[in-house]
């Protein structure tokens, strides 16, 4: 009798569960219309390494993304948004991570709301992210990535870039920093400007570092620069002092590294400093963090902070156009931060481009195709980073870089350089 | 017919393959060695007219060598003994890093700091560090080794990884993911003299002078005093040591903190050298030791001192001449080569299996 009893509470258990189950099916259906999520609230999510040296930066682009949902009251048009932050780093690697940038993007595949994914930091990671988003597909906007390969086929793509990141042959990614091909302009020119005639590359071999390195060797000859060597590192190794006194000796004039902070930027930069302690140190918005400039933070001693400089697709708060002056007041409003860490406007831009498209599309904002659609049709946007549109491949035209130099172990505004993209 | 024929065949390929091996072990792998010193000191002379530029190399690789040599030693003193790689060495030799970059800031050492006070402060941080290394080593032994003695030998050793992830996260809590560079004290990378050619800096002077009274004073202590003696016994024979009166667990404690005392020793001297320290240095130095012990034939204390050299000098010339990004692969290859040819590594094995 109790066996009896117990068969029927298992069947009505199974029989709730069953109905629960077809109920959320059904609700899915509902929301049809290419995806969307059929209720009033839509998702953005961002995806950023929020641990390890990075973190000062994308928790500016955190507070940035925030601000702008802030000041749209949390909607666009009809549709509330909700935002969720996402971390691609882990504190083990202090870092990126694959699986990490991977998890992230199965997580937003799955979801039926989700509208836009605002990442990732590194180029690398995004070259995991892109593949997995592009056969849902989401409208990707990274506010950092700059390595060519992953919209184009220019040089600094490795074979098969970009073709490799879309599996189904359409886009869904874009950005709105300028490319690797105008940063390796930019340094190039700078390093010529500055009395530089023989200029040696290191690079980490990461997506990001070894394209932009071939970008820095191709703008370089161009203008007359001698590249004396391309090498890539080994990140892990303890030190980088004999490759260091091969550059003493093959006659370097300037250094510069091509990737990121946690590939041993920090030690590279001592031991090249140690071993030819005239020559100037460049660097590119990859070592653009405290964690390389702050020594507080482990990042290079005085001696060696005053010998580098530093560019970064950003502009000095006075250079930006009155939209770009406006966030920054009120970025301090919000923040009490005065002086906002050069990447806070870049998240902020990613989040405000997804805001406006979506309020630009009314009801169709839930279709996630529309939504690729209409931000690949962005043309001549007043924004705070300056007027841009977004070409064919998601790039932006936006072509200015900032240089810093790095003063008290903080990176500071020089100058803006305005490269033309090397071949 | 055939068959027999072939049977026949066989042990006379052997015997050849053999005599190849052997030749090339005792011969081979002396060329072997000096086969890239010999190379680029050639073009140093036909390019350059000098071999200062190897002679840099060699210094390089000497004071590397000397920091992986002194974590090598705990390799290859624990392995003699238990017969177990102690995975969680390379970490206690990080701990050892980081208690000595605390100390710095705790008692107030920079680079301005006086002569008098630096001396006094780094003494103070090498006996303190090497303290710390050697009781968390000999803990380690205490929880996770000890308990293991009659298991199965792949119980201990997968509590010594386990012990050696906990380790890299307690270096993570304390001092964040990423690579940490530190004050600078005795500045390093300045150059102390120059012998034709060949720059001396203050870091190759501490890392080789600091190395040889260590490795002096162990081997001495090993060779000659009671307690040496009876560590030799117990990797000899615990059973027999144990009937001799010898107290086997107390003198499996001591090589775990003898090792240990050597990790943090190392950890010190690694945080001068290199003014940058990382919760994954451990596993990069551990790696690159034990291969220096495996190399130099595990269980031998001069075999370990030896491989700890070789890598350092490949890994220097390698970063110089043919690319920082080759010298893992290019110092593997040499272990390789060196393994196939000589199984019981450059000096020979000392642990109960090979007698």
């Amino acid at each position: 009798m109790l066996r009896v009893r117990w068969l029927a509470l298992l069947s009505c258990l199974f029989a709730v569960f069953a109905l629960t189950v077809s109920a959320c099916g059904d609700d899915d259906d509902g929301g049809g219309g290419g995806g969307g999520g059929g209720g009033s609230t839509l998702d953005v999510y961002s995806s950023l390494p929020l641990q390890g040296a990075s973190r000062p930066q994308t928790t500016a682009m955190v507070e940035g993304i925030k601000l702008a949902v802030e000041q749209a009251g949390g909607k666009a048009g009809d549709y509330k948004i909700k935002y969720t932050s996402l971390d691609d780093s882990t504190a083990q690697a202090g870092t990126w991570t694959p699986e990490a940038a991977s998890a992230n993007a199965r997580k937003v595949a799955q979801d039926d709301a989700a509208i836009a994914y605002i990442g990732e930091f590194n180029s690398g990671a995004s070259a995991i992210s892109i593949p997995i988003l592009n056969e849902v597909p989401i409208a990707q906007i990274s506010p950092a990535n700059t390595a060519v390969g992953l919209t184009s086929d220019e040089p600094g793509a490795d074979e098969g870039e970009p073709e490799k990141y879309y599996p189904t042959g359409n886009r869904h990614y874009l950005r709105i920093v300028p490319k690797d091909t105008i940063q390796g302009a930019a340094l190039a020119s700078l390093m010529k400007s500055e009395g530089c005639g023989n200029a040696y590359i290191l690079n980490d071999k990461e997506v990001y570092g070894a394209g932009l390195a071939t970008n820095i060797e191709n703008s370089a000859k161009e203008i007359g620069l001698k590249v004396l060597a391309n090498e890539g590192i080994d990140p892990k190794a303890p030190n980088f002092r004999s490759q260091a006194a091969a550059m003493k000796s093959a006659g370097t004039d300037c250094f510069v590294f091509s990737g990121i902070t946690a590939n041993g930027a920090v030690q590279l930069y001592k031991d090249v400093h140690a071993a030819l302690p005239d020559i100037n140190l460049y660097g590119p918005d990859g070592v653009a963090e405290s964690g390389f400039s702050d020594p507080k933070e482990g990042g290079i001693p005085a001696d060696v902070q005053a010998k580098t400089k530093v560019t970064v697709a950003t502009l000095s708060p006075d250079e930006y156009p009155p939209e770009g002056k406006k966030f920054f007041t009120e970025f301090e409003k919000k923040y009490n931060e005065p002086n906002p860490d050069p990447y806070a406007i870049y998240g902020y831009e990613a989040m405000k481009l997804v805001l406006d498209t979506c309020k630009k599309l009314g009801s169709d904002c839930s279709d996630k195709q529309a939504m690729i659609d209409a931000l690949f049709q962005t043309k001549g946007r007043k924004s705070v980073l300056g007027t841009y549109d977004i070409d064919e491949n998601g790039d932006t035209t936006l072509t200015d870089y900032g240089v810093y130099t790095i003063k008290d172990g903080e990176l500071t505004f020089d100058k803006t350089i305005q490269a033309q993209a090397g071949g | 017919m055939e068959a027999s024929t072939e049977a026949a065949r066989l042990p006379v390929k052997r015997n050849t393959w053999d005599r190849v091996r052997g030749y090339i072990g005792e011969y081979g792998l002396i060329a072997l060695l000096l086969a890239l010193p010999v190379v680029y000191g050639i073009q140093d002379i036909s390019q350059d007219g000098s071999l200062a530029r190897l002679g840099n190399n060699i210094v390089d690789g000497l004071s590397n060598g000397s920091i992986w040599a002194l974590v090598a030693l705990g390799y290859t003193l624990v392995y003699g003994i238990i017969e177990l790689i102690n995975f969680a060495h390379g970490e206690v030799f990080m701990i050892g890093s980081l208690v000595s970059a605390g100390l710095f800031s705790t008692l107030g050492l920079t680079a301005s700091t006086g002569i008098g006070g630096l001396i006094l402060g780094l003494l103070l941080t090498l006996v303190l560090a090497m303290l710390a290394s050697g009781s968390l080593n000999t803990m380690i032994e205490r929880v996770a080794y000890r308990p293991l003695r009659n298991a199965p030998k792949l119980a201990p050793l997968i509590t010594a990884i386990g012990f050696s992830f906990i380790l890299q996260n307690v270096g993570i809590l304390w001092i964040g993911g990423s690579p940490e560079g530190i004050p600078d004290l005795i500045d390093a990378q300045k150059e102390l003299f120059n012998i034709g050619g060949v720059s001396i800096s203050r870091g190759d002077v501490l890392a080789i002078a600091a190395t040889i009274p260590l490795v002096l004073l162990l081997t001495t202590f090993i060779s000659q005093s009671r307690l040496g003696r009876a560590m030799r016994a117990t990797a000899q024979d615990p059973e027999a040591a144990r009937l001799m009166g010898i107290n086997v667990d107390t003198t499996i404690s001591l090589t775990f903190l003898i090792g240990g005392i050597m990790a943090g020793a190392a950890g010190l001297i690694y945080a001068l050298y290199q003014t940058t320290i990382w919760f994954l240095q451990g596993f990069q130095a551990g790696l690159i030791a034990f291969t220096a012990a495996v190399m130099g034939g595990i269980g031998n204390l001069q075999g370990a001192v030896l491989g700890g050299l070789i890598i350092g000098i490949i890994q220097q010339i390698s970063d110089n001449r043919i690319g920082g990004e080759w010298t893992p692969a290019i110092v593997f290859a040499y272990l390789v080569m060196i393994m196939v040819f000589r199984p019981s590594g450059l000096l020979g094995e000392e642990t109960r299996e090979a007698g």
